[in-house]
């Protein structure tokens, strides 16, 4: 009987498994057919012999599966999870990633550059070697060869072995590295591919999990432990150690300028601007000062975590900030005087610098945020600090923001301009309208489907004050897009009052398809009011922001970029006051009625009032990103706001992990950053059903999404132990 | 188990206020009547129990109370605090919500709270913060100021953590102050929802049956807390529960229901004598007529208790 | 007035499509108070499905006798209907089921419904093709007037999309109020631990569940592709109207479904005859408008929906 039950699951197990295999052969099968022959990719991929291919992979899967309890006790063995993590980055690095932007290799990957420079003898040997010209597919072998190593020595226990794996694999990476390096060095084209960079950090992870191994006997690894211990012995000095990495490479390896074909690292820079009228103090800094600026920077970050002084602490804030205002001066002296003096392709103020310069300033950031968290640790007693954050983490979690904020600040000038015009329309305002609708849907608790209405109101309001729609503001009232910030969060916050007011005691799915409908509304009377909003045309020529302030003078629109630091502006001001919110009574109070409506309505928390209120708090936000988007983009038509996008704001609000700031933003970066990224993967028509996939798999295996809040975490395995919470209730009394 | 057979002190006031008077109160659920013209007052100070068998209208009379139910009939005033008027809160604007009829947070901020039956607590919030919530509907500042870290906001804030460390001290919860409320206990859970109820500076606390599912110490420390609560801050409480001991050694008066209707009304010791109490509890709950029979004679050894066995599973 | 009529025909055939998708939504919504937002794919995969079936049975252009038109009606029901349901049961064992076992939030389930969704549409139109205007093989004559009382005219699609849709609900109805898979189902709809307890498998009734709802959306894929057109990304439009209907008669309701279909149908269909629709100033999308404002209005006067929201009550 029993072993009859457990035949039976293993059948259907397995079932499931070919099934799996089948779909996937028809997700990665022939592209569609004609309107007479529909069933052409379905029995292309079906009745083909590629497909015992993908019944295999099923077949894999399921004996991974069942055998499962027989392979996990290695997988949590100390070591394990970073080796595996690292062969996964150092795989993707080599697949997916580009090596290379030269428009010499057709993809830019890892594959065609091999093929490329294999062939071509103008590159060193050593360079060739790694890229495969003695013996094909070098690099796959190498990984194959340094991870089988590690799992060995996981597996068998020998130390001998791990460390031999640790040290290929930091050979491995480093060589990978200094081969890129020369083959963008010998094509001479900008170089914004990520590739080499990925392989040299999976490799570092192969690396330390091998250490871990050589090193560890235990069973059971101890992650959230070490993390905490790393992390929590000198506060903020993880982070100098990565700003030493950054600024490293920044100063030995990177491109500083990069007009065509030049791309001098740091130490040419002094030779090629030479007698081009550089100031003195730019000359000096590119000759030594940089080097003197470095050390005594990197010195007060590590003095500052390592004694926790406080004078050292504000320091490394003052030293590394000012080297950062150094470093943008000089890069601005440098790439003017490169345009005046006609370089080949060098266009001026601001153009054509190298990643070097950047990742330099991320460097001082990070050494000045080392100061700051140390400057931090040192007076942090505070009685009403938001006791939910877990102290363990909080350490961790300073370092990211750090880091995120040098990568926002200093990543996008060195990305491709297509790249800058996806981080600019698509990331940052959708992460701005998912930091809104966090609001409504994670911390209030509300289902909102036509949250892209109150997007379009605060387009639309923006076109009708910058006196673009067919009806014209009084002349009073023509405005500059951001002086229209104000009244677009006025009117956004009325609409969000006016659809709330009446709805808002609707429970969960009848206000969902009520504002479903509600967002209809609007894009129905935007698209048929040809009179007030032009129809489906839409407003052309919305002008782009400018602030004239005495003196001070900034006029939008040249590049991506200026739109891109504006939004980092709204985003940064937006997160900063919503964390308070968080943690404030109107916070507690949405998470009261989320949790127990009737609870909160008998603790005396008016219900309606503090729905109302996230409903418009959110409305305005989403007001914002629509006036940023319609002066960003200069034109907007109905088709801007569909009810699709209000569906995939929820997406990214879920997906990053509902009712958690972070996870908001990085749930809108990741699903919108995503499609881009698989422009070069799949066919491009193929994309939303990936994406499909990806929102699938991530809700089945982590239901509380990419960064849970930790309120919501609690809640969720609170929801999944009923049986536990009855353990709890059983012994009554014992508590205290 | 003598440790609780004294009986509270009584509100010495010969003439007492009266913070709650019900009058001739109907409730009807369509054909069902769930009160029947059910009349009480009760008296600033003291500790009312109600009690009677299960579906007796007890928690019905309590929704009626706090206006989750609107009673067809009958008029029920509130005076919850020293110095209010008596007001009605069934036809008075001022416990109007958006919708016209009587609203519970109205009813709150006018100085009721409440626990229930089935503990309903925040869960996904820590034991501080769910008390916070209660304490914090009783201030003034906005969102706005919240997002901007004004000088009056921090302040407000600062005071509601304060009050709700001295609840959480006050019921004995300090250390648990920072452990999520789901993850409590389930005697501690009870202890939270009570103190989240004072957390809102209320005149009169209403308890539904706070002893439910909890052991036998739990109770005594429990007796204690009411006392503390009636004495220490001056609250009327109004009881439902089923443990008579725990009534009988706690209450100043009880009034007992059956089948909508008050059957009867006076002090403990009365009531143990009462022939229609004692037919109640014997007609209705059959399985345990022993407890029925032993409520007799001794008052103190009474044990009317319906049992947790039989509430357990209603919570 | 015969237009008026005209119109009503018109509002029939619409609204027993949605209503067909309608009650997918009601009976997923019943025993899982969930919203499957993926039933729109289960709808576009039925009208591909049954469009293989009939595309290998006949060709385009052939005029076949009346009883062989029927029997390729019939097996173009069965095969949507399979194919839908197909999809449908699929579609809970991977993006509910495992979800259930987690016990993962409400919101997680609709995103991994839309994840599927957008999975299943692109799918299709991976394998089969994206253009938006595929039609059936045209195998009898769609717009023959059947019935013609005086300038009110029935067609013959009309007639078939009609008496069909009228035939599977009256089908569910008697298949949820008198089998024992129906009281199973209106079981769980009520109470699933009690149900559990009473012996009904819960997982295979919401498995059941979904493979009815997915047949008749196939069945509904059929008789639109019939219609109108058929396309992968086919499914959002009549969804989303069709949840609305759900939600007009009252989520979770099956009668309550029927009913929202046809009303919804009924006031898109009618809304441009009224006197004050001028059709030169305002496009035929104000019906949309019109249909949410009056989706709004009855959530207004009655939060849920016209006949109330229970499955069990009403079926």
């Amino acid at each position: 009987m029993r072993n009859s039950g457990l035949f039976n699951d293993h059948v259907k197990r397995l079932l499931g498994c070919l099934a799996g295999g089948v779909v996937l052969a028809l997700m990665v099968g022939n592209q569609e057919g004609v309107q007479r022959d529909f069933g052409y990719a379905f029995r292309a991929a079906i009745f083909s012999p590629r497909l015992v291919v993908f019944l295999g992979f099923g077949l894999a899967l399921f004996v991974a599966i069942t055998y499962w309890s027989r392979i996990s006790p290695y997988f949590v063995r100390p070591g394990a999870r970073p080796l595996a993590a690292g062969a996964a980055a150092v795989v993707a690095s080599y697949g997916l990633l580009h090596w290379t932007d030269s428009n010499q290799v057709t993809g830019g990957k890892l594959g065609a550059l091999s093929s490329a420079v294999s062939g071509t003898d103008g590159i060193s040997s050593f360079t060739r070697t790694f890229f495969g010209s003695v013996v094909p597919g070098t690099p796959w072998l190498l990984l194959v060869v340094v991870v089988a190593l590690g799992v060995v020595s996981l597996v068998l226990r020998l130390p001998v072995l791990a460390w031999l794996a640790a040290g290929l694999g930091l050979l491995v990476g480093v060589w990978g590295y200094i081969a890129q390096s020369a083959v963008s060095d010998y094509l001479k084209t900008a170089d914004h591919s990520t590739g080499a960079q990925v392989a040299i950090l999976g490799y570092a992870a192969i690396a330390s999990g091998c250490f871990v191994i050589a090193r560890s006997q235990t069973d059971q690894a101890d992650t959230v432990g070490f993390i905490e211990r790393v992390f929590g012995w000198r506060p903020g000095f993880p982070l100098a150690v990565l700003g030493t990495a950054v600024g490293l490479v920044a100063l030995l390896t990177a491109t500083w300028f990069s007009p065509a074909d030049r791309n001098p690292h740091l130490s040419g820079m002094t030779n090629l601007f030479s007698g081009e009228g550089l100031s003195a103090i730019s000359s000096a800094y590119l000759s030594w000062l940089v080097w003197v600026i470095f050390v005594v920077a990197l010195a007060l970050a590590f003095a500052a975590t390592y004694l926790s002084r406080q004078a050292f602490s504000w320091a490394s804030i003052v030293i590394g900030l000012g080297a950062v205002v150094l470093t943008l001066t000089t890069m601005h002296e440098f790439s003017s005087i490169g345009g005046k003096s006609g370089f080949d392709g060098a266009n001026g103020p601001w153009q054509n610098i190298g990643a070097g310069p950047w990742m330099l300033c991320g460097a001082f950031t990070m050494f000045a945020g080392a100061g700051w968290i140390a400057l931090r640790q040192g007076r942090r007693v505070d009685p009403a600090a938001p006791t939910v954050v877990a102290k363990a983490g909080s350490n961790l979690n300073q370092v990211l923001i750090i880091v995120v904020l040098a990568g926002a600040l200093f990543y996008p000038p060195t990305a491709t301009q297509f790249w800058q015009t996806v981080i600019v329309a698509e990331i940052g305002i959708y992460v701005l309208l998912a930091i809104g609708l966090n609001v409504v849907v994670g911390w209030a608790g509300l289902l909102d489907l036509g949250f892209i209405a109150f997007y379009a109101i605060g387009s639309y309001t923006t076109a009708y004050l910058t006196g673009t729609l067919p009806i014209k503001p009084p002349d009073w009232l023509h405005l500059t897009p951001l002086a229209a910030i104000p009244f677009a969060i006025v009117i956004c916050l009325l609409a969000g009052l006016a659809l709330g007011a009446p709805t808002l005691r609707l429970r969960g799915d009848y206000l969902a398809i009520v504002t479903l409908g509600f967002g209809e509304i609007i894009r129905i009377v935007a698209v048929n009011a040809d009179k007030v909003t032009n129809g489906p045309k839409g407003a052309f020529g919305i002008p782009q922001p400018v602030i004239h302030l005495g003196p001070i003078h900034i006029q939008w629109g040249q590049s991506a970029l200026q739109f891109w630091y504006l939004l980092l502006v709204l985003i940064g001001v937006t997160v900063l006051l919503f964390n308070r919110l968080e943690h404030s009574r109107l916070g507690r109070a949405w998470a009261a009625i989320r949790e127990d409506e009737v609870a909160a309505q008998a603790t005396g928390i008016n219900t309606t009032r503090v729905k109302l209120l996230a409903f418009a708090i959110g409305a305005s936000t989403s007001g914002v990103a629509g006036v940023f988007f319609a002066s960003q983009i200069g034109y907007i038509n109905p088709d801007n706001f569909l009810l699709n996008n209000s569906i995939l704001v929820v997406a990214y609000v879920v997906f990053g992990g509902m009712g958690s700031l972070p996870g908001a933003i990085a749930g809108a970066a990741t699903l919108t950053w995503l499609p881009e990224f698989l422009k070069d993967q799949v066919p491009a028509e193929d994309r939303q059903m990936w994406i499909g996939a990806v929102i699938l798999l991530m809700m089945i295996f982590r239901p509380a999404g990419l960064i849970p809040a930790k309120r919501r975490a609690a809640e969720l395995s609170g929801f999944d132990g009923v049986k536990s919470a009855e353990t709890v209730a059983v012994p009554a009394g014992e508590g205290m | 188990m003598t440790a609780v057979t004294s009986t509270a002190p009584e509100p010495t006031a010969t003439n007492p206020e009266v913070v709650y008077d019900v009058k001739d109160v109907t409730l009807r659920f369509g054909g069902v009547t769930s009160l029947n013209k059910v009349s009480l007052q009760m008296h600033r100070g003291e500790i009312l129990a109600v009690i009677g068998p299960n579906g007796a209208g007890k928690t019905s009379l309590f929704n009626s109370l706090t206006g989750v139910y609107t009673p067809q009939e009958g008029s029920i005033m509130l005076a919850a605090r020293k110095g209010d008027e008596l007001t009605s809160i069934l036809h008075d604007p001022r416990f109007y919500g958006a919708r016209k009829s009587t609203a519970t947070h109205l009813i709150n901020r006018h100085g009721v709270a409440r626990t229930f039956q089935n503990i309903r607590l925040f869960p996904a919030l820590t034991a501080l913060e769910n008390i916070k919530v209660g304490v914090e509907t009783r201030q003034k500042s906005g969102p706005v100021s919240a997002m901007l870290g004004m000088p009056w906001q921090r302040r407000e804030e600062r005071e509601s953590t304060e009050r709700a460390y001295e609840l959480l001290r006050f019921v004995g919860l300090t250390a648990r102050a920072n452990d999520l409320a789901g993850a409590l206990a389930y005697g501690e859970q009870r202890r939270l929802e009570i103190a989240r109820a004072l957390g809102t500076e209320p005149g009169v606390i209403l308890l539904d049956e706070p002893a439910a599912g909890t052991n036998p110490a739990e109770k005594r420390e429990l007796a204690e807390l009411i006392r503390r609560i009636n004495v220490e801050d001056n609250v009327s409480v109004l009881l439902i529960e089923h443990d008579m001991k725990l009534v009988m050694s706690i209450a100043h008066r009880l009034v007992v229901l059956n089948f909508g209707e008050k059957i009867a009304e006076g002090k403990p010791a009365d009531i143990q004598r009462n022939p229609a109490v004692i037919a109640a509890y014997l007609g209705t709950t059959n399985d345990e007529p022993e407890a029925a029979t032993t409520a007799q004679p001794e008052p103190n050894t009474t044990d009317l208790d319906s049992g947790p066995a039989a509430e357990g599973d209603e919570s | 007035m015969n237009d008026f009529m005209n119109f009503v025909i018109l509002g029939l055939t619409r609204g027993s499509m949605y209503a067909l998708i309608a009650l997918g939504y009601t009976l997923v919504y019943g025993v899982l108070q969930l919203i499957n937002f993926a039933h729109s794919e289960v709808f576009m995969s039925g009208a591909f499905g049954s469009y293989l079936v009939i595309q290998s049975v006949v060709t385009d252009g052939s005029s076949p006798p009346w009883f062989a038109v029927v029997g390729i009606i019939v097996l173009g029901l069965g095969s949507g209907a399979i194919t839908g349901a197909a999809v449908a049961w699929s579609l809970e064992r991977v993006a509910y089921r495992p979800l259930r076992r987690r016990g993962a939030p409400k919101l997680a389930f609709l995103i991994s419904a839309i994840g599927a969704s957008f999975f299943l549409s692109q799918l299709a139109g991976k394998l089969f093709n994206r253009l938006n205007n595929n039609s059936f093989p045209t195998y009898f004559n769609l717009n023959k007037h059947v019935i013609d009382i005086g300038g009110v005219t029935v067609s013959l699609v009309q007639l078939i999309i009609i008496v069909s849709a009228l035939l599977m609900m009256l089908f569910l109805d008697l298949l949820v109020s008198k089998t024992k898979l129906g009281r199973s189902i209106r079981g769980v709809a009520e109470d699933a631990p009690t149900a559990a307890l009473m012996g009904i498998d819960i997982d295979k009734t919401i498995s059941r569940t979904f493979v009815i709802g997915g047949a008749l959306g196939g069945a509904a894929g059929f008789l639109f592709g019939t219609a109108f057109f058929f396309s992968n990304t086919m499914g959002f439009i009549p969804s989303v109207k069709a949840f609305a209907a759900a939600v007009l008669g009252g989520i979770g309701n099956i009668r309550g479904a029927m009913l929202g279909g046809l009303l919804l149908g009924m006031i898109e269909a009618i809304v441009p005859t009224f006197p004050w629709y001028k059709p030169g100033f305002i496009g035929t999308a104000w019906t949309d408008v019109v249909a949410f404002v009056v989706l709004v209005l009855v959530l207004i006067v009655r939060p849920s929906g016209i006949l109330g929201e229970r499955l069990g009550r009403a079926a």
